[in-house]
């Protein structure tokens, strides 16, 4: 009886309170979705995920820079939604999140590096989309060549490609 | 050969400290620029090595490479699922793309370069990428036919395998040995940085050890700058003068005890005070400032003459004391270190020297000026009394009483002797003397000597003469009047000690003709040798009977000595008692000579008939002058004694001239001269020729108005007498018109005493002369106590100036008849002019004996 109730009055505050917690206020992707973000993020639009297809993430204010990095040769012009931007979005409450690639590589990335100047998820590679065989269709690239800090091993290891799901949890 | 050692100069020591110090300077410098060196190349190198490690650009290789595998499974196990499912070609696809991914990856990435290069790696490689390209247009066509196509890619797949995991193998031991290789690489760099430490430690020990070195150097250095500063302080505070040390602003900055002492001011008062106000307070800083010490508050450095100097300085109560200052610049600064020594008693004992000194010699002086005096005093009489027995002789005496004359005459000579020997000697002491230098005749000097003493030496029964030893010289230069005193002298002591022997003196030319040698040899007692170097010494008689019963003061032989000196030569004597003496005398007599010419002879006086003449002159020697020597050329002389006798004669006898004295008492010259022209008697037109001794021009007008035809000058010159006689009385004669201009007044004229003397009979010579000496010696007394207005004073210097004119002391004249002139003129004579008289009638004597003694 008493936990009724509780349950009722919990549900009663949830109602009462607008778009707290995974109220699905992005709009919904039209296209094929691209990533899938989870976990304690504030802005969903499928349940408690928020799913971006490419048409979403372009409209997230796009950053362009050129680097080069250990897997590619010569410098390369990356364009994509800063991973500020983009947890800025999803209403990130975590100060960490787990990314996933298509292949099942995993990696922690920290608040820390979700920053003006930070990572971006890219989704062009010298103005073209990437195929999953070119490392696309998203990947997580640092500016190695813009700070020299992000070139070391861990930053490495961050820096995912086939980018494909986002967890936001500690 | 073995070089001496020698010890280092300080100066070359400090060099090789200071050497030393430098190049040890030098080491540590050395060192301290390589650890520096070495340090930032360490640090470069570690920093390169820093960099290199901190931009790790390997991602986790051996992940990535069996991360290959496992995809290429995963693929393989994908195509196997969809051979059983056909809707699982999706998975095919993306497993295919994923592995597709990842080779281009290892083909393509930075990271994998050095893997590229593997042969072990290339040719799976290459394999994989066929079979990759040979499945793409499989996986990009269409469903159909790559699920027919399935099976044969599950077995190519299988055959690819292999191909897959040696891929991957191949990059893992690649990797490894790269992974090695940095090990190594590290392990270099640390051996190479433990290398660089350890030289960096031992370059800082060694820079360690420098600085201590030079720190202990340092603290010996200060050690010894210290004592250096300890030891100057003390000499500085007991220092026994002051030392005032002042700055480049004249400040004191040290004074030390004896400086406090000496101006009574403490050092805390006197320090940053100024040297020169304190040392010379008032205005002599003014004067030092300006002169002296201008360099002081300069910074100069001292000039000549005031590094060290004697002035006056005051003390802080003002007593004035001479001191010597030394002043010296040190550069440090600069500063100044004043020395004061106060010298007041120095300065007092040197006063007190030069006290007793000058006592000394006034006392020496003193004595001198005794003997002189006295000796002159002592003369005076003794010439009276000499003359008086001359005078005695003309009357009539017994036999006895001539005798007793002449004891007394031998007595009063001997005591002239004695006396003129001390004058000498008072002389001498006075320096009075000085050596003539003039040419002279040997043999008639040397005549003259023998011919003096052959009387004595007769008298002893001694025979005399002298003789050239050697070729004879007739003239030579020097003092000859001196030299025939000497030679008198030995001459004399040679007759004195020798009774009927020989004297001889032997003379000889030396030194090319330089010198002159006299040997004086007798055959008499001889000199005992004990006694030969006394004898030269003043007051020296020997005690033997023949010296006391040959008398004298001892002082010959000395006074010979002294004049011998005084003409730059040397006298000695060698001798052997009981056979006689040989004195000898070497003086320089110079180069040949020759006698001056001759004086232009007078013209010879006239042969004039004998001639009856009246001569009026009060002073009795010049009328005696005057008769000796008209009586000798034959001429008859009636004396008048003066002007007022002389017309009484004049009036009742015809002379054929007269001769008239100017200045005389109860008459003077021209008076009667007026009243014989005046009168009537029988000589009133005769010739009167005036003779002055002193006459002015204005005076010699009035004689002519009186009458007087003639002036002669006194002295007398016979020649000129005759002259005026023989134009007197013939008028055929040059007739003079004014007396000649007197003559050089010297303090004898030899030429003038030489005529007198040879127109006097030899009798009556020396008795002349006692007589003429006696009278100016009693007047020149008077005269030099007369006072300066005494209505007496004209007459009685004219009276004394007739004598001095007869006999030429012309300088004694010469003064006698300036006074005369100012008494006449109405003019004051001045008592000094009257005193010298005194010393100048001394010297007109001494060389009036010298003559006598010479003539």
């Amino acid at each position: 009886m008493i936990a009724r109730t509780l349950t009722q009055m919990a549900t009663l505050a949830i109602l009462a309170l607008p778009q707290t917690l995974a109220a699905e206020t992005l709009p919904a992707p039209t296209g094929e979705v691209l990533l899938t973000i989870t976990g304690e993020i504030t802005q969903t639009n499928d349940g408690d995920a928020a799913r971006f297809d490419r048409a979403m993430l372009e409209t997230l204010d796009p950053v362009t820079f050129t680097t080069s990095t250990i897997w590619t040769e010569g410098p390369q012009e990356f364009t994509g939604v800063p991973l500020k931007t983009l947890m800025e979005t999803v209403g990130a409450e975590a100060d960490s999140l787990a990314a996933t690639a298509v292949n099942d590589y995993a990696v922690k990335i920290p608040d820390s590096d979700w920053i003006e100047g930070g990572p971006i998820v890219a989704y062009l590679q010298n103005g073209a989309p990437m195929s999953l065989r070119e490392k696309g269709p998203l990947w997580v690239v640092y500016p190695f060549d813009g700070n020299p800090g992000f070139q070391n091993e861990v930053t490495y290891s961050r820096a995912i490609w086939q980018l494909d799901r986002i967890e936001v949890a500690d | 050969m073995v070089d001496p050692v020698i010890p280092p100069t300080p100066e070359e020591a400090l060099a090789a400290r200071r050497r030393r110090s430098r190049a040890r300077a030098g080491l540590a410098l050395g060192t301290l620029v390589i650890c520096v060196a070495l340090v930032m190349g360490m640090a470069l190198f570690v920093l390169r090595e820093i960099e290199a490690l901190s931009s790790a650009n390997s991602d986790n290789l051996q992940w990535s490479l069996s991360q290959t595998d496992v995809e290429f499974l995963r693929f393989r196990l994908a195509v196997e699922h969809a051979q059983m499912e056909p809707e699982a070609l999706d998975q095919v696809r993306r497993r295919f793309d994923i592995f597709y991914s990842r080779v281009t990856s290892l083909e393509r990435g930075d990271v994998y370069r050095a893997l590229r290069a593997d042969p072990a790696y290339v040719a799976p490689r290459q394999r994989i990428a066929g079979f990759l390209d040979d499945t793409v247009p499989l996986i990009d066509g269409p469903d159909a036919a790559l699920q027919a196509a399935l099976p044969g890619l599950a077995e190519r797949a299988t055959t690819i395998s292999g191909e897959v995991r040696a891929l991957s193998l191949a990059g893992l031991s690649a990797y490894a040995e790269l992974s090695d290789a940095r090990r190594e690489g590290v392990m270099r760099t640390l051996i190479a940085l433990a290398a660089v430490l350890g030289c960096l430690f031992a370059g800082l020990v060694l820079i360690a050890w420098v600085l201590w070195r030079l720190s202990r150097i340092a603290e010996f250095r200060a050690l010894e700058l210290s004592r250096a500063g300890e030891r100057t302080r003390t000499i500085v505070e007991t220092s026994p003068e002051a030392i005032v040390v002042s700055d480049a602003a004249g400040n004191i900055r040290e004074f030390n005890p004896r400086a406090q002492a000496m101006f009574g001011y403490s050092r805390a008062a006197a320090r940053h005070r100024n040297a020169i106000n304190l040392i010379f307070p008032g205005d002599d800083a003014a004067r030092m400032r300006t002169g002296l010490l201008a360099f002081l508050e300069s910074g100069g450095a001292p000039g000549e003459g005031a590094s060290h100097f004697e002035a006056t300085a005051t003390d802080a109560a003002g007593r004035r004391f001479p001191a010597e200052l030394s002043i010296a610049r040190a550069e440090a600064g600069p500063l100044y270190i004043i020395y004061v020594r106060d010298i007041s008693r120095r300065k007092q004992a040197e006063e007190g020297l030069t006290d007793a000194r000058d006592r000394a010699l006034a006392g020496e002086r003193a004595k001198a000026e005794f003997l002189a005096v006295m000796s002159h005093e002592m003369r005076t009489p003794l010439n009276g009394m000499l003359g008086t027995m001359q005078l005695l002789r003309d009357h009539s005496l017994t036999e006895r009483q001539s005798d007793l004359l002449d004891r007394m005459d031998s007595s009063g000579h001997l005591l002239l002797g004695l006396v003129n020997d001390v004058l000498e000697l008072s002389k001498f002491e006075a320096g009075k003397m000085t050596a003539e230098r003039k040419p002279f005749d040997v043999a008639r000097l040397l005549d003259g000597v023998i011919e003096t003493a052959a009387p004595l030496a007769s008298a002893a029964g001694n025979s005399l003469g002298w003789s050239w030893a050697g070729p004879a010289r007739a003239v030579a230069t020097g003092d000859a009047r001196r030299l025939r005193q000497v030679l008198l002298n030995l001459v004399g002591n040679a007759v004195k000690f020798t009774r009927g022997g020989s004297v001889d003196v032997e003379v000889e030319v030396l030194k090319g003709g330089e010198m002159l040698e006299v040997r004086v040899i007798d055959s008499g007692i001889g000199i005992a040798p004990e006694n030969i170097e006394r004898i030269f010494h003043d007051f020296e008689t020997l005690d033997s009977s023949y010296a006391r019963q040959a008398g004298g003061t001892g002082l010959g032989l000395g006074i010979a000595r002294r004049l011998t000196k005084l003409m730059g030569g040397e006298i000695g004597v060698e001798s052997e008692p009981g056979e006689g003496s040989l004195f000898w005398l070497r003086i320089p007599v110079g180069a040949e000579a020759t006698l001056p010419e001759a004086e232009a002879a007078e013209p010879a006086a006239p042969a004039l008939r004998p001639l009856d003449l009246l001569l009026v002159e009060d002073n009795e020697i010049n009328r005696f002058v005057a008769r000796q020597m008209l009586e000798a050329e034959g001429h008859a002389v009636t004396e008048a004694v003066n002007g007022r006798a002389g017309v009484e004669w004049a009036e009742s006898r015809a002379f054929d001239a007269i001769l008239m004295d100017i200045s005389m008492p109860v008459m003077d010259g021209p008076e009667a001269a007026r009243r014989i022209r005046a009168g009537r008697g029988a000589s009133a037109d005769r010739p009167i020729i005036a003779v002055t001794a002193h006459a002015l021009p204005e005076e010699i007008a009035s004689f002519r108005a009186a009458g007087i035809d003639y002036c002669i000058a006194k002295p007398i010159d016979r020649a000129e007498l005759l002259r005026t006689l023989a134009a007197a009385v013939d008028e055929g004669a040059v007739r003079p018109t004014a007396p000649a201009a007197p003559r050089a007044q010297g303090l004898l004229d030899r030429a003038q005493i030489g005529t007198l003397w040879d127109g006097l009979p030899e009798a009556r010579r020396d008795e002349m002369l006692a007589r003429v000496v006696a009278e100016i010696d009693t007047t020149i007394d008077a005269l030099v106590v007369t006072a300066p207005d005494d209505p007496a004073l004209a007459a009685t210097v004219h009276q004394c100036a007739g004598n001095c004119a007869a006999f030429g002391l012309g300088a004694l004249r010469a003064a006698l008849a300036a006074i005369e002139t100012r008494a006449k003129q109405g003019q004051p004579v001045q008592p000094e002019a009257l005193t010298a008289l005194g010393p100048l009638w001394a010297e007109t004597r001494a060389e009036l004996e010298h003559w006598r003694a010479a003539a």
